[in-house]
This record gives C-alpha cells, structure tokens and sequence, in this order.
C-alpha cells in the first residue's frame, strides 16, 4: 500500500500538520491585519477543504471535472435536510417527500448522512465515466461531470417541496449555525492528510502514472478505471464533508450556492497554485482569497493602500465594484496561457522535506537474486490473423519462446512485427489465433491483465510517465507485481535501479533524462514487473551503433535478474544477431524465414526482404 | 396531430438557433480540436452592441448586419488574444482557456456595464403569429427557420465548393499535411473563427430578437445549448451538429409538452441528463468519428 | 539545386540524424536507402520543415530554407509526398488534387487538374470517390499527383511503395520512371533499395542517422556488401 513508510506515510503526517499551521497561520495574520475579515477566512479554510478535494480527484487522474460542486450541492442539500430542525423545516418545505420534513439528525450524523447520499451518485456517475472512456484530457468526462452539475441545480432549482426552490432556500436555525472554527480546522487538517497520503499510496501512485500516459499504464498492469473510481470517491466524500460545512457556517442553503459561481473558483484555485500538488492548492486558495478581497475592496469607495486613496477619477474608473470576478477570469486565463501548471506545478513540502533529510544512500551491493529461468511457461503464439480495413496486417503468423532464450522478430517496414507485439499484449484484437502463455489462453484478454500474468513490453516511442522520477516509474510496476505475481517474488526496486545503472539517477524526473538512459529505464519498469517474458519493441531505435552493442548488455542483464525470456523486435540487425538465440523474420504479415542467427544472416530471402526484391524481369 | 405538428414547428424554430450555433462550435472544433465555452460571448458582445444601437435609434435594418459584424469581430479578437497563444497545448489547457475566455468577458462587462438587464425593443413582428389549417405559427419561427436553412445552404457552398472551405476541411482532417500543401496555419484557424462569427452573430440576432435583452452572462446559454448540441452529434462532425441542435431543440420542446405539469419546470435538467447518458453510452455521439491511437 | 549539410534533428534527446549531408542536381533521381529507424523520414520531414533541424542547414536553390515551415516551401518550389501517402481521407480525389493545387492560380490549377485526370487514368475513374475507401496503389498515385499540382521543381517520396503488393509497386516505379523521364528533379526514400539503386542517377544510404556510403545507383547496386552496409557488420 505504501512502498516506502518513512517517505509515504511519516513526511506525509508530518508535512500535512505543518502545511495546515501555515495556512491558519497566514489566515490568522490576515485576519489580525485586515478588519473584518473574520468570515471571509473561515470561507476560504472551509473552501480549501473542498478545492482539495477537487485536487485529489482532478490533479490525480489528470481528469478535469467541472462536476464537483455539484457532488457538493447534493451533500449540501442532504445535509441541510438531515439537520435542519422540523420547526424550521415546517415554514418551507412542510410537504417534503419521503417524510424529510420530521427528520432530523444531529449535525455529525447529517455529515455522514450527506456523504453516504454522494457517495452512492458519484459511484453511478464514476461508472458513466469509466464507461464512456475517461481519460486525462478527454472531452467526456468534462461534459458528463458539467451535466451532473446541471443536473443538480435544475432539480435544487425545481423541486421547491424538497428543496426549498430558488428565492427561499433551506436555512438553519439550529442553535444558530457554526458556532467555532474547530471543526474546520480538524476538517481541513485531516483533508490535507488524507490527499498527501492518498498520493503516496499504491492507489494514488496508480491513478497518476494512468496519468502521465494511459497505455503505458496498461502495459504495466495499471487498470486506470478501478483507480479513477477510487479516487473519485474519497475526493467526493472530501467535498461533501465541505460542502456540508459551508452550508452549516453560511446557515442557509440556495441552488446558486453551490453552482458554477463556486466552481470557477474552486477551479482558479486549483490551477493557480497548481493542481498536481496539494501544497500547490493550498497556495492557490491563498493566493485567490486575498487577491478577491483586494479586488472587492480596491472597487469599494475610501480603500487605502499605503495611505494612498484610490478614489482619485481615473483610477476609479478601474477599480470599480465586481472587480474581484475580472481578477478571476483573467487569473484563469493568463495562467492557462503563461504557466498551464500553476505556481507550484507539483512541488510537495513533504517531499522536499524528505529529499533534504534523506541520508545519502549507498546503492545496494548485494547482488539480486538471479532467479534461474525455467521452461515450465512457454509462449505460444499462433495463426493469428489480422485485418485493418482491407487491409492484410498478418497472415498465420505464429512464434514460440521460452523462458530461458532470446527471440528476435525481424523485417522490413510495415511487416507487421509491431502489430504482432499488439495482438499478444492485447492491444490489438486478431480475428483468428491464440496467444497461450504457460498454458493460460491470453487471446482476448485486455492488456493489463496480459501485463500481469507475465507478459509486459515496452514501447517503440518511449512511453515514461515523464513526471515522475525515476524511482518512482519503477515503483509502479513493483507496486502492480506485489499483487499479481503470486508465485514469484518481485525484485527490490533498489536493487534493480542499481543493476540497471540507474541509482545515480533515481531522484531525477524521467522527462529531464538523456535518450540512452531513459531507454535503460523503460526497460528497467517492464523488469520490475517481474514478467515471464520481456517483449521489446525496438529498444535500440535511436541509438548509435555503439549504444545499441551496450543494450545487449543491459537487455541481458535485466531479463537475466528476474528470470524472464526475451521476444524482441528490431531493425538494428547487429543487435539482433548479438542478442538473439532464434529469430523470425516476417514481411508483408508472413513469417518468411525461422532459425538461428547465422542461418538468418545467410539466408538470401532475408536479404531479398530487407533489400527489396527486384523488378519481375 | 395538430398538437404535434405545432410542437414540430416550435423544436425546428428552436432547433435552427441551436444547429447555427452547434455548427460554430464544431467548425472551431475541427480545426484546433478546441471545445469553445466562449462561443456564446459572442451574443453577450453583440448584444451589447443592439442595445446600444437600437437605442440610439438604429432601425433593425441596420441592427442586424450590426450584430453579425460585431460577432466576427469579437471572435477575431478573441482568437488573436486568447487562443492563438495555447494552440497545440493539451486538451486540458485548451478547454481551461476558452472557460476563462467565458468567464472574462462576462465580467468585464459587469464591471463596465453592469449587472442588470439591457433591454431593447424588439421588431415588431416578433411576436405575430398566422394561421395554417388549425396550426398558429409564428412568424418568428418560420423566418428563423428559412433563414437557418439559406445560411446552412450557404456554409455547405462555402465548405464545399470554394478553396477556403477545402482548406478548411483538409486542415481540420490533418492539419500538418495540409500545411504541406502550402495551407497556411493562421489563415485557416483564423478563416474558421471568422465563419464561426458569422454563425454566431446569425444566431445572434435571432436570440437577441427573441430575448429583447442582453446581460453579463447572457453568453452561458447560447454557448451550452451550442456546445451540447454538437456533441449530441459527435464532435468533429459538421453535419452531426447541425443535426444535434435540430435534435436538442425538437427534444426540449416535445419534452416540455408531454412531460407531466410538476415535472415539466425540469425540461432542461432531463435534456442535460439525456446528452449525459448518450454520452456514457455512445460517446462518439449520433455521427461517429472514428479515429485510432497510434502506438 | 538542393544542399544540404551536417543536418541534424533530435527528438528531446534521441539524435535522430547525425550531422547528415547530401545534394541534389538538376533533374537528377537521387535516392535515399537504409534499414528502418534510420533517419530516413525524419531526414526528408527536416528539409520539408515538418522537423526543424538544431544544427546544420538546408539550401534550395541558393536560398537558405533551414527550419522555414512547409507552407513557405511549396511555394517555393519544394514538394513531399509524406511517408503513409497521408491522403486526405474524407475528401474526394479531386478535392485531394486541388488542395495539392492550392498555392497555383485558379486557372493553372484547373488545367493542372486536366492534366493529372489524363496522366493518371486509374485515378481519373475515382474522381469523385472519397479517398478513403481507394486501394493502396490508388492513393499512392493520388498522393504523387497531388504533390505534382505544386508544380514542384524538387519532388520528395517518402517511401512510395511502403505497403504495397508487388505489382502495384510496379506501377510506382513505373511512375518514378515516367517522371524521371520528363526530366523532374526527385529525391525519393525508400524500402525497395534493389529497385530504387536501378532506377536512381546516385544514391545516399543511411544508417542510425548517419550517411554511411554514397555512390551512383550503379556502384551501390553492384556492391555486394550492401547487405552488410545495411546491418553494419
């Protein structure tokens, strides 16, 4: 669940408390400062509960949803329902449905009350997602979730029986609203808790690598649907516990509350500070509060700055009332132009903390078990047929692998050998053959799960999840092979780095690594999974002839730590001959030629292939 | 019958305003693979500009080219500001810019204007209505509709018969190849907003002739029922928008008719949550474009 | 009429071309061969400008087009017929024909069409069909005809019988021959080396970005270590 304790779960704690005292901390010194600026604190600490909220859902799966505050206006309004007392209820809504107008629970209870109602809305409306292909950047979820959004304030809008309608609304008399702050800041310091940890959890780390590149995710054994749901519904349950705070600090609740309004600044919070980090959020919501209430009091009559009044005509021709919802809309727009990751992209306290304090490690020398390959799991691979359109892609195409060899798969352009790789890791369906690992029929399985029971490849463009470091890319897979291979042990994630010279390297970003090193990585990823077989799609693309002779090394040394058979496929035929023990050649979706390295060499249809065949005469 | 032969004309009068509208949006679509959420500022501008006029005494004669013209305007404007400087980022980014588009505009407006409604007088004729059989159309709708048909009739000529239209089309299916062709990329992406003003500010006028009033966030409306109804009819689909505002619009009306009374103020929810379910369900929308992912 | 020199693109950190150089003459056939991941593409999509290259430069006729975008190109007289043919799929042949046409006059242009409608008859029978739903060969001579509607002085293949049957890549050649013989100046990538090195005036072969042997299409036909150049033994 947590890879690393000290890292995942102490800093975490740790860095959460001290985020949460300089959040009050500044709020408290605004406040002191600036008069009356009481209420508009305790907003902005029950805000950040909520915009949090958004973030672990949000900035964990890269999904953007609009939707949120409309989880919030069913907590809210469930909330009120739940604890608003019968007498008050009677001036509103005495025909209330289901008997709602006698009810009524005690504040704690309707919290949980309101939560267990979103939760049950946000799991239908996660499988809707999962459902019409959510990923990070799609246009799907931002519609759904923006209709759920509407959906809610039609019916708050609507439904006056049960809501109190538009003009009126819900409001409180229960002992008077909120009467301290404690349960805010206990709110927010366990929220802020509970984003950190959830980013650091195996959870979270899944949902982020689905992230950073969805496919690559898959071929790891990543299923992104199962962590976006995970992730939707703890952000929610965090949104709705907000959402029935700010109902019960503001005393009243109307459909206009918790709707787009909210939303916009929900979101410019988010992105502002940036939303990849909770520290970022924080930040943002900072940053926000303060720059609207400069805005509202800068357009207000008598404002001084330094003693300088701004009443003066042609400044006032600016600073006028509503300045605040210009100061939002152009914060959303210039950071989306200018800095599209927010302030603190996703800089973390606690991880920086742990960065400084981690005592400078020395790599591991005990050398990793090198498990000793067996044959019990062969790969059959055969009749497989593709078509694309018209188009022939393979034609009864078959190969066989064990464990304890390398095969190559060779040919020229457009033969087919990248689509091979896809029929057997799943991500291409063939309309005939089998693909039978270790006698388990892998045919029509989706490619995590063929990534799990054994088979996991890499990519002919590098598919790192270039935000996370270098650790962490292989921590991915750790984490999926800690689960899924049962009957192996998989490899400790610093060993591993260490073999496959990465150590150095191991805190750096993937994305600021050199070619040659992030290929060393990718490779390293896939060996973490501990699979029955590595399945290589041109791992020397790129490379000088030099660098390609020192990947026979690495692929060799990899494969070797856990066990695993080789199927690789290249046109660097120096490497292929270096590396393989047998090699297929295909061209035009046909196997063409089958034997060892020298008889591959030798054979004149091989050459004929990668030559091009001559004019018919 | 006679009652669903009115609801007919009714959803065609609505739908036509949608389909001009849906029609902006997937064109924009298209091209910079951009869900534009400021597509509807362009009414909110233009609107500004009819009241302005129309009290200071312009016949709607004049009114009329006067909104189309502030529309395309604005949407230059807009695209040289705001979306010439993200284009190529990702889809997130994208959508985030046109959002706070949205939501600049709209408050710069009620910071400078204000809040309150702007009315206008309306033509006169907007309200009339004739008689045909037992049916009472309104003149508006029939207008609105012939007029939606000679500006589909006139796009459709325009994409297809003339070399802007090519360009736009083969950009908006590959746009790199299209540039290989000697295409040039600001041309076209400017070509397109400029026809999506042209849609917009159509639509514009007749939205504004209807409402009689504009406001800081009148955009909020017209831009959802354009956004929703092309993706009813699968972004990047010109013909799927043109017949998913059809479809929103009829569907609004039957909806407001048949459901009964205490749920009928819930029209437009159920139409959200219609377009939501098609979503989860087929979410390539009426018209599927399919396109692969490379690996 | 082309030059070009120690060109080289990368992709973040892959160098996908080395410090690679060539020059095409008037009316010459120059072909570029080489196992695949070479650089061949990306060597063509550089001058082209679909790339932009961070060292070396690209001369065209005299004038320095280095990095300048494709659509500068065409006009000046540089066409490419992208690796995949990449027709444009929903439109028909003849609008594919007349966006290839797009930097020409309206009335150069319509006769260009003519042209082309004469030149490539299987083509003209598919005039109005998308060019979606033509075969392999259709499209590749699609592509080609609407690379000619530039009017191009230097004409670029990027792999012209990448996926085709062996008959059609008959037709291809054939089509090359043609327009070699018209006297057309063409830099061609391709697969097909045997055929290409029979049909070219010189050739370039390319190896992990790297230009490794040059020579006419005679000699490098001829070169029975060919096979190891291209493995690099």
């Amino acid at each position: 669940m947590f890879p690393d304790l000290r890292r995942d779960v102490l800093y975490p704690i740790v860095g959460g408390v001290v985020l949460f005292a300089l959040f009050v901390g500044f709020g408290l010194v605004y406040q002191g400062q600036l008069g009356g600026a009481e209420r508009l604190v305790t907003f902005a600490l029950i805000d950040a509960v909520i915009v949090l909220g958004i973030q672990i859902y949000v900035g964990n799966t890269g999904i953007l949803s609009f939707g949120h505050i409309g989880f919030g206006a069913i907590a809210g309004y469930a909330f009120a329902l739940s604890a608003i007392s019968p007498a008050e209820k009677a001036k509103r809504i005495s025909d209330a449905p289901f008997g709602l107008a006698d009810v009524q629970l005690s504040p704690w209870l309707a919290v949980g009350v309101a939560v267990a109602a979103t939760l049950v809305v946000a799991f239908v409306v996660g499988v809707g997602l999962a459902r019409s292909g959510a990923e990070s950047g799609a246009v799907s979820a931002t519609v759904i979730t923006l209709a759920l959004l509407f959906v809610t304030h039609e019916v708050a809008r609507n439904w006056p029986d049960l809501t109190g309608g538009d003009r009126a609304g819900l409001s409180f008399r229960i002992g008077g609203t909120l009467d301290s702050r404690v349960p805010i800041y206990v709110a927010l310091l366990v929220t802020i808790v509970i984003a950190r940890l959830y980013a650091q959890s195996r959870s979270g780390r899944l949902a982020v690598a689905a992230r950073e590149d969805n496919l690559a995710s898959r071929a790891m054994g990543v299923n992104p649907l199962v962590q976006q749901m995970v992730a939707l519904l703890i952000s929610v349950a965090v949104v709705s516990v907000g959402a029935s705070l700010r109902v019960y600090e503001k005393g009243s609740i109307l459909p206009g509350d918790l709707f787009f309004n909210l939303t916009l600044v929900t979101l410019v919070m988010l992105i502002v500070g940036g939303r990849r980090s909770v520290t970022g959020t924080l930040l943002g919501v900072a940053v926000i509060t303060a720059g609207r209430e400069l805005a509202r009091r800068l357009g207000q009559d008598g404002f001084e700055v330094f003693g300088i009044g701004l009443d003066d005509a042609p400044l006032d021709w600016i600073f006028r009332e509503n300045l605040k919802s210009v100061f939002l809309g152009v914060s959303m727009l210039g950071f989306m132009i200018w800095r599209p990751s927010g302030l603190l992209d996703d800089w973390e306290l606690d991880r920086w903390l742990h960065a400084r304090s981690a005592r400078s490690s020395e790599p591991p020398t005990d050398p990793l078990p090198i498990l000793e390959p067996d044959d019990s799991t062969p790969l059959v691979v055969e009749g497989v047929n593709v078509t694309f359109g018209g188009f022939r892609a393979l034609t009864d195409v078959g190969i066989e692998a064990r464990k304890s060899e390398v095969v190559g798969i060779i040919g020229p352009n457009g033969a087919g050998k990248t689509t091979l790789l896809n029929v057997i890791t799943g991500l291409v369906e063939s309309s005939s053959g089998s693909v039978v690992l270790g006698g388990a029929d892998l045919t029509s399985a989706p490619s995590f799960e063929i990534a799990r029971s054994g088979l996991v490849r890499t990519f002919q463009n590098l598919r790192l999840f270039t935000a996370l470091t270098v650790r962490e890319n292989v921590e991915v897979s750790a984490l999926v092979a800690a689960t899924s291979r049962r009957h192996q042990p998989s490899p400790d994630v610093d060993g591993l780095l260490a073999a496959a010279g990465l150590w150095e390297h191991r805190d750096r970003r993937a994305r600021e690594l050199d070619y040659g090193t992030s290929r060393r990585l990718e490779l390293a990823r896939a060996t973490a999974m501990a699979p029955a077989y590595l399945l290589l799609d041109e791992p020397t693309s790129g490379m000088s002839d030099s660098e390609s002779l020192l990947m026979i090394e690495q692929v060799r040394r990899m494969a070797g730590l856990v066990g695993a058979g080789v199927v690789v496929i290249d046109h660097d035929l120096n490497f292929i001959i270096g590396i393989c023990d047998r090699i297929y050649c295909l061209d035009c979706g046909e196997v063409i030629a089958h034997g060892s390295p020298a008889e591959i060499q030798a054979d004149p249809i091989v050459q004929a292939a990668y030559l091009g065949a001559a004019a018919q005469a | 019958m006679a009652e669903l032969l009115q609801n007919l004309i009714d959803g065609l009068g609505r739908g036509s305003i949608y389909a001009l509208l849906a029609l902006g949006v997937a064109v924009i679509f298209g091209v910079m693979h951009l869900l534009n959420f400021a597509h509807g500022e362009l009414i909110t501008v233009s609107g500004y500009a009819a009241f302005w006029a129309i009290n200071a005494g312009w016949s709607w004669y004049l009114t009329v080219p006067l909104i189309v013209v502030v529309s395309v305007a604005t949407s230059l404007v807009i695209e040289r500001i705001a979306f010439s400087r993200v284009r190529g980022a990702d889809d997130f980014t994208l959508l985030l810019t046109s959002f706070g588009v949205h939501f600049v505009v709209s408050a710069v407006f009620l910071l400078y204007v204000s809040a309150s409604f702007k009315t206008f007088a309306r033509p006169g004729w907007v309200t009339d209505t004739y008689s045909v059989g037992s049916l009472r159309v309104e003149v508006f709708d029939t207008v609105v509709i012939a007029v939606t048909v000679v500006a589909l009739i006139a796009t459709t000529l325009l994409l297809q018969r003339t070399m802007f239209g090519l360009a736009l089309r083969a950009a908006a299916a590959d746009f790199d190849t299209a540039r290989l062709m000697g295409v040039r990329s600001d041309s076209v992406i400017r070509g397109a907003f400029a026809l999506s003003g042209v849609l917009a500010g159509i639509a514009g006028v007749f939205w504004l002739m209807r409402a009689g009033s504009t406001f800081p966030t009148a955009g909020i409306n017209p831009m959802l029922k354009g956004v929703l109804a092309a993706l009813i009819g699968g972004l990047g689909s010109l013909r799927g928008a043109v017949l998913g505002g059809f479809a929103l619009g009829l569907a609004e009306v039957l909806l407001r008719s048949r459901l009964p009374d205490s749920v009928a103020s819930l029209t437009e929810g159920v139409v959200f949550l219609l377009i939501a379910l098609l979503f989860i369900f087929r979410p390539q929308g009426l018209v599927a474009v399919a396109h692969a992912e490379r690996v | 009429m082309l030059e070009v020199s120690g060109l080289t693109t990368k992709y973040g950190e892959i160098s996908a071309l080395r410090e690679a150089g060539l020059h095409v003459g008037s009316g010459e056939v120059v072909g570029l061969i080489g196992p695949n991941g070479a650089g061949k593409t990306t060597l063509l999509n550089s001058i082209a400008g679909l790339l932009t290259p961070s060292e070396g430069s690209v001369t065209f006729e005299g004038e320095d087009i280095t990095g300048r975008p494709p659509e500068d190109l065409v006009r000046l007289g540089l066409a490419l017929v992208p690796e995949h043919r990449r027709v444009f799929v929903d439109l028909t042949a003849e609008e594919n024909l007349k966006i290839g046409g797009v930097t020409t006059a309206g009335a150069d242009r319509a006769e260009l069409l003519e042209e082309m409608g004469e030149r490539f008859p299987m083509l003209r029978d598919k005039w109005t069909t998308p060019a979606g739903y033509l075969s392999g060969g259709e499209a590749q001579q699609l592509a080609i005809a609407r690379a000619l509607m530039s009017e191009p002085r230097l004409l670029m293949m990027d792999e012209p019988s990448l996926g085709l049957a062996p008959i059609l890549v008959d037709v291809v050649f054939d089509l090359i021959e043609s327009l070699r013989a018209q006297g057309r100046t063409l830099l061609v990538v391709e697969q097909n080396a045997t055929r290409m090195l029979d049909l070219a005036d010189r050739a370039y072969v390319l190896r992990s970005g790297e230009v490794v042997a040059e020579g006419t299409g005679a000699e490098l036909r001829g070169n029975k270590d060919l096979f190891d150049t291209f493995v690099g033994n």
